[in-house]
């Protein structure tokens, strides 16, 4: 199995101005380690403030850490290099379909990301996008339409096909599934699930969802104030979680 | 007996193509001590019917009923300041975003106390400020809140979602109320709090009496707090009876898939393997289908089913499908 991302001893605090010459720190992720692999799944969980957010933001290069290392396929990844990577680990929120431009067509959305990321050149991207649609059982139509034309659901397939049409290596999902309906869930989490065994996608799970966290990770890391409590194959950590909070955590999602 | 007995709720929107059917014919029943849970995905109508219940909706919705009674009493038919003045004392609702509930611009202290009503105050006249404080202390207290002097002189905006979920709920049962509604109490909170949020609920109902209507999206996590449940799909009831006889053999399609979606429900499932997923997505309200709403969607639909399904009932599990999911022999 190749490794695709590993992080080293990753640690980053903020400064806040508290008061006229005071300043408070805190520290928002603390000594991380762990790695993914290709075609593989990674949960994060944790509470709100446990650092998970801070973690997705020092990946994606929109925070820099103070100390640690990212590899990405062995290479350690600089902020300076962030267009280099950035079709390699695509990012998608919880919010994905408001973060559409409403005044934007879809195929005139989807043709920036290539024309910004790509060399291809105006024929190419028509085709990666009718393929990219059509991965995502979206219709070649769909590029004519509008946001406020979808559903829910669509626009949930319309912000993927925005992540995936530049083939990247790993989606970060922050809490990307947590709100969505259970048939939505369940047909999204299936998509998903296709891509990764077709393509060999790797996902990073950030989510406080642990039912769904079980059926879809193969490892889990466990938050806590910034630190990492508990970190191994999923039901491992759920059988033998080593921290009273990991364990209260498991338990309030299963019992 | 039965606290809350509706029967065929309609609630219409007025628009200037006519009116549109949001909530269509739908039956709910609450008995004294009763926890009951309503589930359908977003945009099905859960909130509109909790809100018809409690009376808020604006002039743009039409509501109408066969029946509405509450302890008896058809609300329907009595004066709107009567109506108002039934529910403000019996019913309390929770609200979707706590934070976004309370007043930003009052301290906790103020916001509580409004919400204690005068006559729960025993005591002389001269004596009833310190009596309020001691009460809404009392309250913060029975919600879980132990840190009741910093909470009380905060503003919302201090606070977690959390605490702010329990200040709410503290003045929902701060006039005792018959029934408390709860609508997706929990949606933005973590999965720790959310526990202890349906926990707290649940006490209340036990130690009090107090009848719950408990509406979520998800199945999951509200089938182990209930007794009954209601099913919604697009603005109509499919089922409704005891949550554990539904859980273990629903009769609609479309519980079944509610059902079978979730890993939690399916310990046989291996992990990583596709989920029970219905194709297609809820249809918006203008453009419904004929008949079933769910036929486009339902795997077992037939030429039947263009054909709109009444209310069976099979003791106390009823059902509105052509073809339930039951043996024939069994009806
Ligand atoms: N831009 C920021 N400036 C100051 N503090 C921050 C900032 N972002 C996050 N924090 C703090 O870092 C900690 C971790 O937050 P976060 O990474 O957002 O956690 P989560 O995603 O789990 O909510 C929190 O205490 C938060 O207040
Ligand atoms: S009435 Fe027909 S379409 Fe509707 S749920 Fe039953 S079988 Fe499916
Ligand atoms: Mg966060």
């Amino acid at each position: 199995m190749n490794t695709l991302l590993e992080v080293r001893d990753l640690c980053k605090t903020y400064h806040k101005q508290s008061g006229w010459f005071s300043q408070r720190s805190v520290i928002a992720v603390q000594n991380i380690n762990f790695t993914l692999a290709e075609g593989k799944t990674l949960a994060i969980v944790g509470e709100t403030g446990s650092g998970k957010s801070t973690l997705a933001k020092l990946l994606v290069g929109i925070e820099k850490p103070d100390s640690g290392d990212i590899l990405l396929a062995g290479q350690p990844v600089k902020i300076s290099h962030y267009r280099q990577y950035n079709h390699v680990i695509r990012f998608i929120f919880q919010d994905a379909a408001k973060s559409l431009n409403p005044h934007q067509k879809i195929g005139q959305m989807l043709d920036d990301v290539l024309r910004f990321s790509t060399v291809l050149d105006p024929q190419q991207r028509k085709l990666k996008i009718r393929q990219t649609l059509k991965q995502l059982g979206l219709l070649d139509e769909h590029s004519e339409y509008y946001p406020h034309m979808f559903s829910g659901g669509q626009l949930q397939r319309v912000a993927l096909a925005r992540a995936l049409i530049l083939d990247p290596k790993l989606l970060i999902l922050d809490e990307a599934l947590t709100a969505l309906d259970p048939s939505l869930r369940a047909q999204i989490v299936n998509l998903l699930l296709e891509l990764q065994q077709k393509s060999g996608l790797a996902y990073l799970l950030i989510t406080n969802h642990l039912r769904l966290v079980r059926h879809i990770a193969d490892d889990l890391l466990v938050l806590h104030q910034g630190s990492a409590l508990d970190y191994g194959n999923t039901a491992h950590v759920f059988a033998n979680a080593g921290h009273d909070y990991s364990r209260k955590l498991i338990n309030s999602a299963i019992t | 007996m039965l606290l809350l007995d509706i029967k065929n709720l309609t609630i219409e929107l007025k628009t200037p193509d006519g009116l549109i059917r949001a909530v269509d014919r739908v039956n709910l029943s609450l008995r004294e001590g009763e926890t009951r849970g309503l589930v359908g995905e977003s945009g099905s109508g859960k909130s509109l019917i909790a809100k018809a219940i409690v009376g808020v909706l604006n002039k743009r919705w039409q509501v109408s009923a066969d029946r509405f009674n509450w302890c008896g009493q058809d609300l329907l038919r009595l004066p709107y300041d009567q109506q108002r003045k039934v529910i403000g004392r019996d019913i309390a609702m929770i609200y979707q975003e706590p934070s976004r509930s309370l007043d930003p611009t009052a301290a906790i202290l103020e916001q509580l106390e409004e919400a204690i009503p005068a006559h729960l105050l025993e005591g002389p006249w001269w004596k009833r400020s310190y009596l309020r404080r001691r009460k809404a202390i009392g309250l913060l207290h029975k919600v879980g809140v132990r840190d009741h002097q910093a909470v009380l002189q905060s503003y919302p905006y201090q606070l977690s979602e959390g605490v702010c979920q329990k200040i709410m709920i503290a003045m929902a049962i701060a006039k005792a109320p018959k029934l408390l509604i709860a609508d997706e109490p929990t949606t933005a909170l973590e999965s720790t709090t959310q526990a202890q949020l349906f926990r707290l609920l649940a006490s209340f109902n036990q130690l009090k009496g107090t009848s719950v209507l408990l509406i979520s999206h998800e199945l999951e996590s509200i089938a182990r707090y209930t007794q009954s449940l209601s099913v919604l799909y697009c603005g109509q009831l499919v089922e409704a009876g005891e949550t554990a006889s539904i859980i273990k053999q629903p009769y609609h399609p479309y519980t079944n898939a509610l059902i079978k979606s979730v890993p939690e429900f399916q310990p046989n499932l291996q992990p990583k393997t596709p989920l029970y997923a219905l194709p297609g997505s809820i249809p918006v309200l203008q453009h419904l289908p004929i008949g079933c709403r769910l036929g486009p969607r339902c795997p077992n639909a037939r030429k039947e089913c263009v054909k709109t399904p009444t209310l069976e009932r099979l003791q106390n599990h009823y059902y509105s499908c052509h073809f339930p999911l039951i043996g024939k022999k069994d009806l």
